[in-house]
């Protein structure tokens, strides 16, 4: 497999990331050279292998106590744009619907 | 200049924080820190003065990597996306190190969110290698080395995710210790790959790595991928290692090995020996799809824990043209995040995309275990009690020369990516210098065996002369 | 051509936390904007989750209560998309292997009778944040208290044939769910919510239709409203030639109408991976057995028991078995000595009323089971009951003494009785002759001029062969 223009503009869009027309042949050049690098895992037989797992084997759980991490500075101090408690954001497009 | 000494005791900690501000002054060449003040400085003097002198890393300075969370000073990871960001919540490890009597130094450069193996990827310029300002001093933990190596701090934190700072730590002729993945908190260490991220420790020695490491391990109930096992305890260390099996995996040495690397590893090989270990042959025969598999996980868990820069909540804001929310995630993301971390993104997205997922993803879970495997059936008992490796290809490399192909660069990881794969501790050693560059011995342990790693580092230390030239 | 509906339902439950599914913030509803957040919830650089084990054991008792087969190992997931009411940019949910698998409901149909549908996944999930889209011109308002809060999915299989039996499933399950003590059900604060999926065939076809999925469904009402829509809209489209294109549809209810999501989107792709912040969740045989411990005895059990043990209608054990609050205050009457079909006729009546006014029992169980025995004993009369109930429910002491208080312990002395037979008889000369004559129904009316002149005092059943004697029947 090779990763062309088109996909590469589809996962940019997945990913919300905003290419420039002058940047992407380039990008599409490099992603398809690392994504021609990894194919070679294809040369890995199929193995049975139990899922690894780096950490724990199950997950610790947490008693239901309200006891939240504080913040030492409001979202007011690190929100780009906040007013009367909330974020903010433009007002547009799918979001309408819902 | 001496860069203190790591628990000294009754030190005076306004003294060491007025020495370390000037020594990280006449660093500032090597473009190693981002975020440092005397001002700040002299506040973690003085907080600490209220501590017990006994404490283990009392007025010890530490510089952190900036992907370590603080809210004393910024927290940018090296990117555009969170310049001037001041984290309101603080890394449990560092809060763990500050209470333990450690003075705060620095933030340290770094490759932007820890993508990278030379520090070149920063948004706010490229790190110096602190002997030839022409190389790299590897990455990503790059700033965080250079410290330790150019004798501002003893001691400084990075972190790993495929190598980032094992691999450095070799390319500066420091100490690098990585511990098993869980050993130490990832809470507050801006993620990158989860399921390989570990916090990890630079010394100039293998005690000091192994002093600020047993001060940060131990279970967190704020991470979950903890394991809750007692605290690292810093070994004794050893004269001699009699009774000790150490594994050489062949595919780690190929026959274009460095010569220079090679020398090294003779050495390292041959003061093993003279100390009374076994040393055998062993082979990991999958580990050679290490970075393949490395570059498919790190990218998709990255391509995640990366979507949180969106401007919504933090961070600087763009706005496209079209003024609604997608354009405010283009432009946001699109101008915030630098080159490499674009590629891995998207790479990341790529691989875990509708129709992909079973030959990327899920193929390299499988090779992952495979891996795992491989380490576990060598390291099981009955075969080696550690592995040896050389930790790079290749001593430090020139700035520039790797920046145009990113496979290239991910190569400089081949030799450490398998054990982040793993969740093995392991430690690069300084071994010697090959026409001055410094040369590093991987140390690989099985899991949780952080102790017997350290102790046989810190006995091969010893007879190791690290700033000799291996031929 | 008759066509046939085919109904699915993703039901999703706010479980009834303290704190939020992975970190230690409040679930408190209602609080001022952005004041229950934290580090994790407002996904800043460096945060981690952490399950909370009530959500778990809430999930798993819901699982249990909808037949589910708990999965010993399960795996969180990333559910990958931007939103701005989601922190992250991915929400954690569980995907390829849920908590939870094959459960039933059932419940009748007014179509179909008994009908079973069938459960075909719970999982657990952290929810979204609130977005305001009228607060500010031109901007969309985040408020992320909600982002976090646990919720339990419960996917049930397009086993319904009609938007009635669509809410008859959905009143069943928050039914189980209120009575597991797993959630508060309310769809005004959002702690129930549904998305609905629809598709029509021909009768008789056994392959599904395309499907479109109805959202913003506010009321069970309005669910049946809208998959009426719906279905109305699909088979207009069929018969006239047209096809059903695979859509999201949000229903309006002011105007009644569904209508497509102005702009969809292209397919989704989410993008779901293991999230690596979280092992496995591991749940053990006896955690397990301590849910199944830890639920109640649910509605259809309880019915049969109601029905078995007290000989109750299968009608009354229904309504009483239907809300766990009022079957408690029906068994705790009946513990307190109460003849249970007399109990359930007064639970079924005048507590209802006012348990559904005011969401509370105003009668402690002791008193109402003293006054159902005074009416037993012929103390007081059923009339003098209702009169005496409103005076317990304020406080008014025990039902013996209001009666006493009020006047109306029932006479039975036969010489009081017929001083009042005698004055009625008296009063009503006409009616008296029309009885002789033959007219017998008119027994009932002198009875009732008694206890009207009586006040309800007097004892019915000895009011009878009193009257019956005055008026000559006995002889």
């Amino acid at each position: 497999m090779s990763i062309g223009r088109e996909q590469v503009l589809h996962v940019a869009k997945l990913a919300e990331i905003g290419v420039d027309e002058a940047d992407l042949p380039k990008l599409v050049e490099q992603l398809d050279r690392i994504v021609g690098y990894v194919e070679q895992l294809n040369q890995v037989p199929e193995a049975p292998a139990e899922p690894f797992l780096a950490g724990p084997t199950a997950a610790p759980l947490r008693d239901d106590v309200v006891r939240p991490v504080p913040l030492e500075r409001p979202p007011a101090d690190f929100a780009p744009e906040f007013r009367d408690g909330f974020f903010l954001v433009p007002r547009h497009g799918a979001m309408e619907d819902l | 200049m001496t860069a203190g000494t790591v628990g000294r005791a009754r030190a005076q900690a306004s003294a060491v924080a007025r020495e370390v501000g000037a020594r990280l002054k006449a660093a500032d060449n090597l473009n190693a820190t981002l975020h440092w003040s005397q001002a700040a400085l002299d506040a973690e003097a003085a907080r600490v003065e209220t501590l017990d002198p006994a404490s283990p890393l009392y007025a010890t300075p530490i510089a952190l990597k900036d992907n370590l969370v603080t809210p004393e000073q910024p927290t940018t990871c090296g990117s555009r996306i969170l310049e001037g960001y001041v984290s309101p919540f603080s890394c449990t490890a560092v809060a763990r190190l500050r209470a333990a009597g450690a003075i705060v130094a620095a933030k340290a450069n770094l490759d932007e969110f820890a993508m990278g193996s030379s520090t070149e990827h920063s948004a706010y310029g490229r790190v110096k290698h602190p002997l030839d300002p022409d190389r790299v001093p590897g990455g990503s933990s790059g700033g965080s080395a250079a410290l330790v190596a150019a004798g501002v701090v003893p001691a400084a934190l990075g972190s790993e995710t495929g190598g980032s700072v094992r691999q450095p730590a070799s390319f500066c002729g420091v100490v690098g210790v990585k511990p098993s993945y869980g050993r130490v908190s990832r809470y507050g260490l801006v993620a990158f790959g989860s399921s390989l991220d570990c916090i990890s420790a630079f010394g100039r020695t293998v005690g000091e790595a192994a002093q600020v490491l047993a001060v940060m391990s131990g279970r967190d109930e704020l991470d979950a991928t903890t394991v809750d096992r007692p605290p690292l305890v810093v070994p004794a260390p050893l004269t001699d290692l009699k009774g000790l099996k150490v594994g050489l995996p062949k595919e780690y040495f190929p026959a274009d090995l460095h010569p220079g690397v090679r020398a090294g590893l003779d050495r390292t090989v041959a003061a093993v020996r003279e100390l009374g270990a076994e040393v055998r042959e062993v082979s990991l025969p999958y580990s050679r799809y290490a970075v393949p598999t490395y570059y498919i996980i790190a990218p998709a868990e990255a391509a995640a824990n990366l979507a949180r820069y969106d401007g919504v909540r933090y961070g600087p804001r763009k706005i496209g043209p079209e003024g609604d929310i997608r354009a405010l995630y283009r432009a946001t993301r699109g101008a915030g995040f630098g080159p490499e971390v674009r590629r891995r993104i998207l790479i990341g997205t790529y691989v875990l995309s509708a129709g992909y997922y079973d030959a990327y993803y899920r193929k390299a879970q499988t090779v992952r275990a495979l891996i795992a495997q491989d380490f576990q059936r060598a390291l099981e008992p009955g075969g080696v009690d550690l592995l040896l490796t050389p930790t790079t290809p290749t001593p430090a490399f020139k700035a520039g020369e790797k920046t145009e192909d990113p496979v290239a660069m991910y190569l400089a990881d081949v030799f450490v990516c398998a054990i982040s794969l793993a969740g093995l501790p392991a430690m690069s050693l300084p071994v010697g210098r090959d026409n001055g560059l410094p040369i590093g011995a991987q140390l690989i342990a099985p899991s949780f065996e952080e102790g017997r790693m350290l102790a046989v580092g810190g006995a091969l230390e010893r007879v190791l002369r690290a700033d000799e030239e291996v031929r | 051509m008759s066509w046939e509906t085919v109904v699915g339902l993703e039901v999703h439950v706010q479980l009834g936390t303290r704190s939020k599914m992975f970190c230690g913030c409040s679930t408190a509803f209602g609080d001022p904007p952005n004041t229950n957040v934290c580090p994790v919830c407002l996904g800043l650089p460096g945060a981690l989750p952490v399950p909370n084990a009530q959500a778990i054991r809430l999930a798993t008792r819901a699982a249990l209560a909808l037949g589910c087969t708990v999965r010993p190992r399960s795996v969180f997931a990333r559910k990958n998309y931007f939103y701005p009411d989601l922190p992250k940019g991915y929400q954690i949910s569980q995907f390829d292997q849920p908590l939870a698998t094959g459960g039933a409901v059932s419940f009748d149909s007014a179509e179909r009778g008994r009908i079973t549908v069938g459960v075909t996944r719970l999982h657990v999930e952290e929810d979204a944040g609130k977005l305001l889209h009228d607060r500010f011109p031109g901007k969309t308002a985040v408020d992320l208290n909600r982002a976090g809060v646990p919720l339990a999915e419960i996917v049930s299989e397009p086993d319904m044939r009609s938007p009635a039996e669509a809410r008859a499933y959905l009143t069943t399950l928050k039914q189980l769910l209120v009575y597991a003590g797993v959630s508060e059900c309310s769809m005004e604060k959002g702690s129930l919510r549904v998305d609905a999926n629809i598709s029509v065939r021909p009768a008789g076809q056994t392959t599904l239709g395309t499907k479109c999925e109805v959202k913003n469904l506010n009321s069970f009402a309005n669910v049946e409203r809208a998959l009426h829509a719906e279905r109305d809209r699909q088979i207009g489209l069929l018969e006239s030639g047209g096809r059903v294109a695979q859509t999201t549809l949000l229903f309006n209810a002011g105007s009644g109408q569904v209508k497509p999501l102005r702009s969809k989107e292209e397919s989704h792709d989410y993008r779901y991976f293991p999230d690596p912040d979280l092992p496995p969740l591991v749940v053990g045989a006896g955690f397990v057995d301590e849910q199944r411990d830890a639920l109640p005895e649910l509605p259809a059990a309880k019915r049969e028991r109601l029905v078995a043990a007290f000989g109750l209608s299968a009608y009354h054990a229904g309504e009483i078995a239907a809300d766990r609050p009022l079957a408690d205050y029906f068994e705790a009457v009946v513990a307190a000595g109460a003849e249970p079909k007399a109990a359930a006729g007064w639970v079924l009546g005048d507590v209802m009323t006012g348990y559904n006014e005011s969401g509370t029992f105003r009668v402690d169980p002791a008193r109402l089971a003293e006054l159902i025995g005074l009416v037993a004993r012929n103390v007081v009369s059923q009339q003098a009951a209702k009169r005496i109930f409103p005076q317990l429910a304020n406080g008014g002491g025990s039902a013996q003494a209001i009666a006493e208080r009020l006047g109306l312990v029932q006479v039975s002395d036969v010489g009081a009785l017929e001083q009042w037979v005698e004055e009625v008889l008296r009063a009503h000369p006409g009616e008296v002759e029309r009885y002789r004559a033959g007219e017998k129904k008119l027994i009932g009316f002198f009875v009732g001029q008694v206890m009207k002149k009586s006040q309800g005092k007097a004892d019915p059943k000895g009011v009878q062969p009193v009257l019956a004697a005055k008026l000559g029947d006995a002889s």
